[in-house]
């Protein structure tokens, strides 16, 4: 166990590295962060002295060195916007943000797989046909139209919710709302197709041919074996909580991570953007750790795979 | 001591259920929601740190210079913290200071605040000469300004020497050199004037700059980086009590989401509307959109330095090729103007009414390119993504306007400005503007030509004439000679050596609840004081 997770662990490291590099060649090559965040209007002498307070005026490959030497030592550095430190703007950021996608990933699940198992114990019926309709819907349309959608008829129709900010839970619905019909699509779509390869399968015959109850034969066979697939999804979706709301953050004027990342990102604030490539690494790590050992505890086989191997 | 009795009990409670004068209830006046795209882009408001649209449209809410500047009219220079000002010599400038003008924090402007103002608060330890302070106000140490601010006051004030405190009522500045523009310059809005003691308390310039102490109508009460800004109304303004309780500006990136949240009753105000939404406003009989050209010219600009431009001839066709009535038409719904060249009738004395631009003429445009033999060379236009608004609409007509007289412009999109101007080749034409902060020449085409400034950097267009003529009009006060160099500047840069096309007057839209009475002003300041606005009970 502890060398699987070393191994993990290291593959985590260096693909943050990766991601690092890239994120600053990419940043800095294409824009200069002094020019941008001083504006058109700057004149030039504000933009160079900016760029030498910032280290800009030197070699790329010193501001890199410089830079990664930093997060070595557990700088994450400072926004070049605003003069704090990236962390701090990062940190502030995150329970807005969790509060969108934490809501939005349990109706994901409390609908989508609901309905996944429904449509697929009730195949080619009218209800499989409109789980499936509806799920086509939820996955096709972009979340910036469904999110237009909802605010045209709830907030300015019908009056009866905020169309964008964060002053109270009513601000959430929406977004949460959003978020959480798009995922549960995706969600119904494969638990459904995981379902059907399941109980196509030999042993739920046998199961069903003993004379097994049927629901004891969905509960206990076709279940926990359709889980595998539904877990790895869910564990993507974990895995994008800190900054899986870019497009509706930016719909409804959620202060969370996603728009941090989206001015970042415009500013060219290379801090505030690593620090959350950083951070939505870590969490995409943590989540695969999790599906992992989910999938262990899912299924007896893959639990004792590793002992058998060594065997 | 008295005993509580019975009596007592009654009295107290009898007098709970009667009306009280709670803080609610004595102040009715409102609370505004304002939506903008952006609140800040620094997410600071000291006016140098913030140079910026969105910085403009707020800095006269919380903050005042000693002159003011009238946008509701045409901005026009007017008594500020200062009621009158003179000018004892070319080069320096007495001001007479508004008696009982207060902070935010209750403190009582005084003379010793303005020169602070323009000490180390613009230019830390280096003070306004560079040479060094004398004195620095206890409590400031530490509390150097960003390099970038202090790089903007030098800019802003090249030939300020000092700020003397002649009396408490009583301020003199005094310039290097004579300067006949240092009104203008004095009644920017980094000339803001701020309280001292104030600064002395912040922990760092940073932390000042973000909730800096002024004496506008407003207070800054509350700021949560790209989400909302709260200005509460500062009581004690010498102008009058601001007629609404909060000003709530809450960011809203998307136009839509503006819109949407002005519909549903969310906002009173929805900012940054581009033209093609003032007739979806106005279907819905509540609202309406108002708004006019402010004092920012677009233009497009050429690089010299490209191989095919080089040559006068190409940059001259292009310029005659340009019909801007119908960009405006089109694009604006007439809703904005053409200037004559680069310069505003608030330029006062400066301004020259009989200045034409390039006139639409393809017939000369085309006969241009033949004796330049031109042979349809590419020229790219690199654009950004609607920076301004309609950007991309209008790079597309100008394109099929310069391929009707034979030009092969290309268009080549880009996401930043470092991208447009980065010395690389095949850069040939890019949007620009230029916003006159104050009715001067100095204000406006020498922000963006001529010695210091970008085009000579970016080595896009440097003319040596012009430099002359520009150094020129700076130093010279006589306004004649000043308004006969100015002439030959445009002649040179829009006409013998042509470094941009102008297209028209920018202008800025508002939509707004029609039961509020406010007016829009020529520039991107919003003003919500006691003489503009009046909310509907």
């Amino acid at each position: 166990m502890l060398r699987f997770l070393t191994v993990r662990l290291l593959r985590a490291a260096l693909t943050v590295a990766m991601v690092v590099t890239f994120a600053f060649v990419v940043l800095r090559m294409s824009g200069d962060p002094a020019q941008i965040i001083m504006g058109a209007d700057a004149p030039p002498e504000a933009v160079e002295a900016f760029r030498a307070a910032w280290g800009l005026d030197r070699p790329l490959w010193v501001q890199y060195f410089n830079y990664f030497g930093a997060i070595l030592s557990g700088d994450l550095g400072r926004s070049m916007r605003d003069g704090r430190d990236a962390i701090q703007l990062v940190a502030e950021r995150i329970p807005a943000t969790l509060a969108l996608t934490l809501p939005a990933l349990l109706m994901k699940v409390a609908l989508g797989i609901p309905a996944g198992i429904y449509a697929a114990l009730h195949r080619n019926s009218w209800v499989d046909r409109l789980v499936m309709i509806v799920a086509v819907a939820g996955f096709t349309v972009p979340s910036f139209v469904l999110g237009l959608l909802l605010v045209l008829v709830f907030a300015v129709q019908l009056g009866w919710l905020p169309s964008g900010g964060q002053e109270s839970w009513r601000h959430a619905i929406l977004p949460v709302v959003t978020l959480g019909l798009g995922g549960a699509a995706v969600l119904a779509r494969f638990t459904r197709s995981a379902m059907l390869e399941v109980l196509g399968q030999p042993y739920i015959r046998t199961a069903s041919a003993k004379g097994v109850p049927w629901h004891a034969v969905v509960t206990n066979h076709a279940l926990p074996n359709a889980a595998i697939p539904t877990v790895t999804i869910i564990g993507f979706m974990m895995g994008s909580l800190i900054a899986g709301a870019v497009v509706v953050e930016s719909v409804f004027s959620w202060p969370g991570v996603g728009r941090l990342l989206v001015v970042a990102v415009a500013n060219r604030d290379l801090a505030v953007v690593q620090c959350i490539l950083l951070l939505v690494a870590a969490t995409m790590v943590f989540a695969n750790l999790v599906v992992d050992l989910l999938y262990g505890l899912l299924d007896p086989r893959l639990r004792n795979a590793p002992k058998r191997a060594v065997a | 001591m008295q005993c509580l009795t019975r009596r007592h009990a009654l009295l107290a409670a009898a007098a709970a259920t009667l009306p009280r004068p709670s803080r609610a209830q004595a102040d009715q006046r409102p609370v505004l929601t304002i939506a903008v795209q952006k609140i800040s882009n620094s997410n600071a408001f000291e006016p140098p740190r913030e140079q910026s649209n969105v910085g403009f449209r707020l800095h006269g809410l919380y903050a005042e210079q000693l002159i003011g500047t009238d946008w509701l009219s045409n901005a026009e220079l007017v008594p500020g913290l200062a009621t009158a000002w003179r000018r004892p010599d070319a080069a320096t400038l007495e001001f007479t200071l508004r008696d009982g003008v207060r902070f935010h924090d209750g403190r009582e402007m005084t003379a010793e605040d303005v020169a602070f103002s323009f000490a180390e608060r613009l230019f830390g330890t280096q003070g306004a000469s560079g040479a060094g302070q004398t004195t620095l106000l206890a409590g400031s140490a530490g509390k150097e300004p960003p390099a970038e601010v202090i790089a903007v006051s030098r800019r802003t004030y090249p030939g300020l020497e000092r700020v003397e405190a002649v009396d408490r009522r009583t301020v003199r500045f005094v310039n290097r050199t004579p300067d006949v523009t240092l009104e203008g310059r004095v009644a920017q809005s980094i000339g803001a004037i701020l309280s001292r003691e104030a600064f002395a308390r912040a922990e760092s310039w940073l932390a000042w700059g973000r909730a800096p102490v002024g004496t506008g109508p407003y207070r800054i009460a509350e700021f949560r980086p790209d989400t909302q800004l709260v200005l509460e109304a500062h009581d004690g303004y010498w102008g009058g009590r601001p007629p609404a309780r909060t000003l709530r500006f809450v960011e809203v990136p998307e136009v839509s989401g503006r819109v949407n949240g002005l519909f549903s009753g969310e906002f009173d105000f929805a900012c940054d509307i581009p033209p093609d939404q003032i007739a979806v406003v106005e279907r819905n009989p509540r609202f309406e959109v108002l708004g006019s050209p402010i004092n920012n010219i677009r233009m497009l600009s050429f690089d010299k330095t490209n191989p095919v431009l080089a040559d006068t001839r190409i940059r001259r066709a292009m310029t005659h090729a340009i019909d801007r009535q119908v960009l405006v038409d089109t694009l604006w719904a007439g809703r904005t103007l053409i200037p004559r060249g680069m310069q505003l009738e608030s330029y006062g004395q400066m301004y020259l009414p009989d200045w034409e631009n390039p006139r639409f003429d393809p017939a000369e445009a085309r006969r241009l390119l033949r004796e330049a033999n031109y042979r349809g060379q590419p020229i790219t236009y690199r654009l950004l993504n609607n920076y301004y608004a309609n950007q991309v609409a209008s790079a597309q007509i100008a394109v099929e306007m310069w391929r009707a007289v034979g030009l092969n412009v290309q268009i080549e999109m880009k996401e930043n400005l470092s991208q447009v101007t980065a010395r690389t080749p095949g850069r040939g034409v890019r949007d620009w503007s230029t916003t006159s902060i104050f009715g001067d020449p100095v204000a406006g085409i020498l922000r963006n030509l001529g010695p210091r400034t970008d085009a000579e950097r970016n080595g896009e267009w440097i003319n040596e004439e012009f430099n002359r003529t520009a150094a020129a009009l700076e130093a010279e006060t006589d306004m004649a000679r000043r308004r006969g160099l100015f002439r030959r500047m445009l002649e040179i840069a829009e006409r013998e050596d042509p470094c941009y096309v102008i297209l028209h007057q920018a202008a800025a839209f508002t939509a707004k609840r029609r039961d509020i009475a406010w007016r829009a002003a020529k520039g991107w300041a919003m003003d919500f004081g006691p003489n503009n606005l009046r909310v509907s009970a």
